[in-house]
């Protein structure tokens, strides 16, 4: 499973990073929800689903994919380059 | 009670909301709504609806099949808008736009109410809930009433604004005075004196305002004023003096009246349910439990206060919403209803146990910040404040007891009290 943020409809409530604060997170300066994991590990897909249904303006996406759920190294759930990279210096940022 | 379920048809379902039964206890005739007038047309035109779904539905479609009145047609729902500051002020605040303005606005206030942000204060909203309740102590140690709403629930909010704006602390006592009577004037039937009175409160609200961004900007601190004026001088396309008016208006109107509420009503479940205190004795989960159950339970916005526009005609439950009705949501009642709330006017935290903030286990959304686009921004806010006190009520206080009859504002739009006489039962706990 993935999960996307229309960043676009976000209405910055927050509600996800409530629910979720270890796969959402609102990024700086405007609050606005991303998603911090590559792909969603079973345990969570529920609590997943729930926190896209609860979101206010229901701007969260879940893509549940055929097969490969909850595997990080599945090449269908991977993560873009560019997106690795951004999660990657956030990471090192986070760190720093 | 028995006035409403032998009540044949309510000719406007806002009057009754206003009558002193209602004032006292408005659940019967909402649960009335519910079951005989679901999508009530007042005799106003307003129209009115009251079940958890339809409500729900229509907050989720806000921005879409409803929107806020356009800006040249004001004067259509509100007859006096183009000479009452207050209304002036309401058509510039946030909860009045829609997408793309909407959304660039809210985001630039966002960044102050980050899930991040707000737990920064944590800090700072628990030294002020300790130092409000050490102020409170003697008296009540004295065996004295104290009016728990003025010296707590109202003051902590006042002063957790007060650091979130950089004000002095007796300049917010000051302007929180007028709020009150704003709220009032802006209610779809207020009279011509209740619109004046909220005129004259937020006229110096906004020349309070206009000075403290003049404040800010030569002497800018590390406030939401201070970031917002310099988010306005960075970009003058983004923000106007007037809009940034505006805003701080609408979260001062927003903001304490309802804290202060939910606050009172989660004092009075303590002492009316106290076999349910446990949840605040102990984790953080059941203390969330217990806050979510509070604010089900009393919603202190009964209905949104600003108007959403049908967009087309709308067919809910066999009755069309014409085009250009002004659509009004009854957020207490869709609380109470049982088609999401099992058994909804029991009091019963395990409805909110372990689950995310403002979700029953059954899944069904509280309805009380709302939902949709205008979802609450101070829902966290309000909800740290609630959770940083109550434990410490709790655990302060034991023995609590009423000292008198709590006196509600006689307000059909707002459940906010008065007073809140407690004091300290003297046999020990």
């Amino acid at each position: 499973m993935r999960v996307m943020v229309d960043q676009d409809l976000c209405g910055t409530s927050g509600q996800c990073v409530l629910t979720l604060p270890g796969t959402f997170r609102q990024r700086e300066p405007d609050g606005v929800a991303e998603v911090c994991v590559a792909t969603v590990p079973h345990a969570l897909h529920a609590a997943v689903r729930l926190a896209a249904s609860q979101c206010p303006v229901a701007a969260i996406r879940v893509i549940e994919s055929d097969a490969g759920d909850g595997e990080p190294a599945s090449a269908d759930t991977a993560p873009s380059p560019a997106e690795a990279e951004r999660h990657a210096a956030k990471d090192q940022h986070n760190l720093g | 009670m028995d006035v409403q379920e032998t009540t044949a048809a309510c000719r406007d379902a806002f009057a009754e909301l206003a009558s002193p039964a209602c004032i006292h206890d408005p659940y019967p005739f909402m649960r009335w709504l519910r079951e005989h007038d679901p999508v009530h047309r007042a005799a106003s035109g307003l129209f009115l609806l009251s079940r958890h779904a339809d409500i729900y539905w229509a907050l989720k479609a806000t921005g879409d099949a409803f929107r806020g009145p356009a800006p040249g047609e004001l004067a259509r729902y509100f007859s006096r808008a183009a000479t009452s500051p207050s209304l002036n002020l309401l058509a510039s605040t946030l909860a009045m736009k829609d997408p793309p303005t909407h959304t660039r606005l809210r985001r630039l206030i966002s960044r102050d109410f980050t899930m991040g942000q707000i737990d920064n204060l944590r800090p700072s909203i628990a030294r002020i809930v300790a130092a409000r309740l050490d102020g409170i102590t003697p008296a009540l140690e004295r065996g004295e009433p104290v009016d728990l709403h003025r010296e707590f629930a109202l003051a902590l909010p006042m002063l957790v604004f007060a650091e979130l704006f950089g004000m002095p602390q007796d300049d917010m006592f000051e302007l929180a005075a007028g709020i009150g009577a704003i709220l009032e004037g802006l209610g779809p039937h207020a009279s011509d004196p209740q619109l004046a009175a909220a005129d004259v409160a937020s006229a110096r609200v906004r020349a309070y305002f206009g000075d403290l961004i003049q404040r800010k900007r030569t002497d800018p601190r590390r406030d939401i004023v201070s970031m917002l004026v310099g988010a306005h001088d960075d970009d003058a396309d983004t923000l106007s003096d007037a809009e940034l008016i505006s805003m701080l208006w609408g979260m001062l109107l927003g903001g304490f009246v309802t804290t202060a509420a939910s606050i009172d009503h989660a004092v009075l479940a303590m002492l009316a349910y106290p076999e349910q205190r446990h949840w605040l004795q102990g984790d953080a989960v059941g203390v969330k439990a217990f806050v979510e159950e509070v604010l089900r339970c009393d919603a202190p916005v009964m209905f949104s206060s600003i108007p959403r526009i049908a967009q087309r005609d709308i067919e809910l439950g066999g009755v069309v919403i014409p085009k250009n009705a002004d659509v009004r949501v009854l957020i207490a009642s869709g609380n109470r209803d049982p088609d999401a709330f099992a058994d909804p006017d029991r009091f019963d935290p395990a409805r909110f146990y372990g689950t995310s903030p403002g979700m029953s286990t059954d899944g069904k959304i509280m309805l009380s910040f709302g939902h949709g686009i205008h979802f609450c921004l101070g829902a966290q806010l309000a909800r740290v404040q609630l959770a940083e006190s109550l434990p410490r009520i709790q655990a302060r206080f034991p023995t609590l007891a009423f000292a008198g009859q709590p006196t509600r504002d006689p307000s059909a739009f707002l459940r906010t009290f008065r007073a809140l006489p407690v004091r300290l039962h003297a046999q020990g706990s």
